[in-house]
């Protein structure tokens, strides 16, 4: 049967069954948003959702001008470069302890990936309470240690300053992106035979050296694939941010997505021509970080 | 339980006196700091816990831990005000956006995975850069197409969830796929199955591992999607909104209710930890296939 | 490798899943309005006046409703309560996805009815005449009536008596200078001096009384005049009061109803309040009747002859359909009864005549009953849906930054969509 079927051209369309529907659902679902994303850019759309018209780059100029764009574009690559850069450096380190032969080897790592399992917007709002002016878990501990000397006061307000806001919010990014990135890190290193360690040993490598010249190389390709993810998902990280500070006050500790939330409710249009831009620096600093890593080696199967 | 040359330069091996006596301690040190940092992530959870039993009148005591332990935080989750009926909308979201993924990777992958067609790399390269794309980064996109479409919120964020989440099923599963030779369903066909008989028979259950682990991703996934369920789910009542959503439109309500809160949180996290925990080995690799190997 | 077990997990989940999906859809169809059988449903939107969830909005609402639905068995009416924090952000996105209540009740913007989303009052109130004339202009469009008066109430200054007295100040603050120095004594008792909320809850409100007390405002004849000298004045004071340590640290970031708990918590020496602030203090019992007090809100140079008066608004949305119902159960909810059950409840105003006049020999109301007709109200135009949002989320940044920037930002905003 096989073969006399596979002599019609029908066989060639065949594949079209089987993957028909999945083509179907994502370019419905995840391509074509982003053509509607763009068309609804380039049009006046008011707070109440109804299309006024086309606008040209009207939305666009408009963005630009706001007194708040170049600082929250600037703030959001600083977020995305801080988190991920200090994730991966951490998990390089957690990895490597884990990795490590202990009794109760296995609890140890499933407590690892609570962080992970546990939905981002209950991290978040952990940390909020706990950093309640008034009667935080995180205040109260402080305020025994001396370090806050009054509750309620400005010391205890971690989340009202926005630069102290900004780096309590970076940490519970950080905190809920090591467990991936660790246990990428940790296949990584489990793909390392053991032979390569032997043999750097035998050539008199300490093991620092061994860890630069040997380890981190091989560990390579984990590396990349989890800075790329982690880049991915730091930079449209909305629920850290929504929660903790709604990104105020004013607009100083918004990053470009939640921004563009907060411009959704007054200009779909201009909201739109941010979503543009934020796309667009997501795929450049994937471009630029992939250019700088000679990715192509990698990946190819 | 042999550790021996690896180099570890975050613990330094103490200056020991024999080398028997060396490695034990050595393994107690890598162990002690291996539980500390465990504790450190569990510790906002556990947090959690403690806040879900404290009870009312003491939340506005600054004190950290409560004067006992209650169990009404929990039970008013079902009564009227209570998060518990957005558990149920949560589930329904969660687990149709599973079945749709699932219903619509298993054959893609197993096409992609066992024929080489025309145009099999352009799938695959589509697949692997649509696993890039969040949701939150389209919002708006999102939104106005779903507008236009009429369906009630829980439908529309099913096939949203579901889409975002297919393309990782189907790398994952393409993966299982590869790896169990076409000989075992060649050989299965000889004995008398048909093709229906030996996918069902012989492939699935030996790629069982990779659906569980795509079943689960996508799961909780959608369990805990947040920004697009937020914006599509406004105009539900709060029982139809899902446990994100109406959760978030807790706060700001009065002063916050923390130990109800947590409570519901606790409800909605713990059964997902425990999902994961079966899942995550494979996640990983799954996520990472391909470069990593 | 146990085979087995992950295979029917697999099949007992996907069967599970499946029928919840059919749950999900066909549940999912009912909650719209299905008009099949002769029901109408109505979709009723409201803000939370509550301070817990034992006088939840929701529950005032619920009890209209059943009264409401044997009175009217062919209309059923959902009521979905939102905090007032979300409030706008989730009826705005509601409207964007097309998904329209039929009925709002919080706040209102002209630019519904700009966009023909919105019956006129006379199209589903049968008296609309009887709704309080003071606060007809604010719900004008063009001329015509769409936001109708729900409940209004009036703001002036609570301070907290007992700590006057420990910090040895013994007359109520008329100036702004009194305010400072009183702060400043409060503050070194260890409590905080003067509760400014300008966080996004209500920034703008709390940001009206200030700019009030140095004669100035939102608008000046109609046009917005958000930097003017009067208004800079206010938030210079405010500014250097912040920074002084007299206020609770980053206003920017603190809504009312936060500083509200605290006050009647007797942490807080001054506040801006309405009568609604009474229950809180009285549901924490931390402060005696004695313990405190109201007086009019202090200004510049005296306290303050105009007070802000605050008018939350019903809306009846169009593209449903369901005017005759709306109609009818609005005639309904706008009985006096209701309107003095939910006075009582949450301590503020009626927004009907014929209910002013039966509260105006109670004593408590009284008196805010008489100022209401001298009060300053918001904007009423299609720009002041984007100019108070805006207001919300950055004005706090005046008191901490530059009030000439911060307040120069929203004139500009203002500007360009007012032209």
């Amino acid at each position: 049967m096989p073969a006399a079927l596979r002599r019609l051209n029908l066989v060639r369309l065949a594949p079209l069954l089987w993957l028909g529907p999945a083509i179907a659902l994502i370019g419905v679902v995840v391509l074509w948003p982003v053509v509607v994303m763009v068309q609804s850019s380039f049009q006046q759309i008011g707070g109440e959702g109804f299309v006024a018209g086309y606008n040209g780059t009207k939305n666009y100029a408009h963005l630009f001008n706001e007194p708040d764009f170049v600082s929250v574009l600037l703030r959001t690559l600083v977020w995305v470069v801080v988190v991920v850069a200090v994730t991966v450096f951490i998990s390089l380190g957690l990895a490597q302890l884990f990795h490590q032969q202990f009794p109760g080897r296995r609890v140890a790592r499933w407590a690892l990936i609570v962080p992970w399992a546990a939905s981002v917007m209950m991290t978040a709002l952990i940390f909020k309470w706990a950093l309640d002016p008034n009667v935080g878990v995180i205040n109260v501990i402080l305020h025994h240690l001396g370090v806050v000397k009054q509750l309620g006061s400005n010391r205890a307000d971690w989340l009202g300053n926005p630069t102290s806001a900004l780096a309590w919010m970076m940490g519970v990014a950080i905190f809920v992106s090591l467990p991936f990135t660790t246990y990428a890190i940790l296949s990584g290193l489990q793909g390392i035979p053991r032979d390569v360690y032997e043999a750097a040993s035998i050539d008199g490598a300490t093991s620092w050296k061994s860890y630069l010249g040997v380890t981190l190389p091989l560990l390579r390709p984990a590396i990349l694939v989890a800075t790329l993810i982690n880049v991915i998902n730091v930079f449209n990280s909305f629920p850290i941010i929504w929660e903790m500070t709604r990104g105020g006050p004013g607009y100083e500790t918004a990053t470009s997505t939640i921004y563009m939330v907060e411009l959704k409710q007054g200009d779909v249009g201009q909201s739109a021509s941010m979503s543009v831009i934020n796309f667009l620096l997501v795929i450049v600093i994937v471009l630029v970080y992939l250019s700088t890593t000679r990715w192509k080696e990698q990946v190819d199967q | 339980m042999i550790t021996t040359t690896k180099p570890a330069p975050r613990v330094a091996a103490r200056a020991g006196t024999a080398p028997r006596a060396r490695r034990p301690l050595r393994t107690w040190l890598v162990a002690g700091a291996a539980y500390l940092i465990a504790v450190i992530f569990l510790l906002p959870y556990l947090e959690m816990l403690v806040m879900a039993g404290r009870p009312n009148n003491e939340l506005g005591r600054a004190t950290i831990f409560p004067s006992h332990f209650t169990f009404s935080n929990f039970t008013t989750l079902w009564s009227g005000g209570g998060l518990g009926g957005s558990i149920g909308t949560s589930l329904q979201i969660a687990a149709g956006a599973t079945v749709i993924v699932l219903l619509v990777a298993l054959p893609a992958a197993y096409c992609t995975a066992r024929h080489r067609f025309r145009g099999r790399t352009a799938f695959l390269l589509l697949v692997l850069t649509t696993q890039m794309f969040q949701p939150a980064a389209m919002l708006v996109g999102i939104q106005r197409e779903f507008i236009n479409f009429g369906l009630p919120p829980t439908l529309s964020l099913i096939i949203v969830n579901a889409g975002f989440n297919l393309a990782f099923a189907v790398w994952i599963l393409n993966a299982f796929f590869s790896s169990i030779p076409v000989e075992l369903e060649e050989a299965s066909m000889v004995d008398g199955l048909g093709r229906v008989g030996a996918l069902t028979r012989i492939t699935l259950p030996l790629a069982a591992p990779g659906i569980v682990t795509a079943l689960i991703f996508t799961f909780i996934s959608a369990w805990n999607e947040f920004l697009v369920a937020l914006t599509l789910s406004l105009g539900e009542s709060p029982t139809q909104q899902p446990l994100t959503v109406a959760i978030n439109n807790y706060i700001g309500q009065y002063s916050v209710d923390w130990g109800h809160l947590f409570a519901a949180g606790l409800v909605a996290t713990v059964p997902v930890i425990i999902l994961f925990a079966f899942i995550e080995r494979r996640v990983v690799s799954g996520l990472t296939a391909g470069a990593v190997k | 490798m146990n085979k087995k077990y992950p295979r029917r997990l697999s099949g007992a989940a996907l069967a599970a899943a499946a029928a919840l999906a059919l749950a999900a859809c066909s549940s999912g169809s009912g909650s719209s309005s299905g008009g099949g059988s002769g029901t109408t449903t109505l979709k009723l939107v409201v803000a939370d006046y509550g301070t817990g969830p034992g006088n939840a909005s929701s529950k005032y609402w619920d009890g209209i409703v059943t009264a409401f639905q044997s009175a009217h068995p062919d209309i059923k009416v959902n009521v979905t309560s939102i905090a007032w924090t979300n409030f706008d952000q989730q009826v705005q996105t509601m409207i964007q996805n097309k998904q329209y209540p039929d009925i709002t009740e919080g706040d209102y913007f002209s630019n519904y009815a700009q966009d023909g989303l919105l019956y006129s009052a006379s199209d589903v109130l049968s008296n609309p005449g009887n709704l309080l004339p003071g606060f007809k202009n604010q719900g004008t469009f063009n001329g015509t009536q769409y936001g109708m008066p729900f409940t209004t109430s009036s703001r002036t200054l609570f301070y907290n008596k007992k700590l006057f007295t420990q910090a040895g100040i013994s007359s109520a603050p008329q100036t702004w200078a009194d305010v400072q120095a009183d702060a400043a004594k409060i503050k070194a008792l260890g409590d905080v001096g003067f509760g400014l909320p300008l966080g996004a809850e209500e920034a703008q409100a709390e940001s009206l009384l200030w700019m009030l007390g140095a004669g100035g405002g939102y608008t000046t004849d109609g046009k917005y005049t958000i930097n003017s000298p009067a208004n800079l004045e206010a938030f210079t004071f405010l500014k250097g009061l912040v920074a002084a340590g007299d206020t609770e640290p980053n206003p920017g970031t603190v809504n009312r109803t936060d500083l509200w708990q605290q006050f009647a918590q007797g942490k807080v020496g001054m506040i801006n309040g309405s009568p609604a602030l009474i229950p809180i203090i009285q549901k924490a019992g931390v402060l005696q009747s004695s313990d405190w007090t109201s007086v009019p809100i202090a200004g510049k140079s005296g306290p303050l002859t105009v007070t802000l008066g605050v008018c939350d608004n019903v809306a009846a949305f169009k593209p449903n359909g369901h005017q005759a119902q709306i109609k009818e159960f609005l005639d309904f909810a706008y009985q006096d009864k209701y309107q003095l059950q939910f006075d009582k409840e949450y301590d503020l105003l009626p927004a009907t005549t014929s209910a002013t006049k039966a509260l105006s020999s109670d004593p408590v109301f009284a008196p805010f009953l008489t100022a209401l007709p001298n009060s300053v109200q918001y904007p009423s135009d299609t720009s002041w849906a984007n100019i108070k949002t805006k207001i919300q989320q950055t004005i706090g940044t005046a008191v901490t930054g530059s009030p000439a920037t911060e307040l120069g930002q929203l004139q500009q905003i203002a500007s360009a969509s007012a032209s």
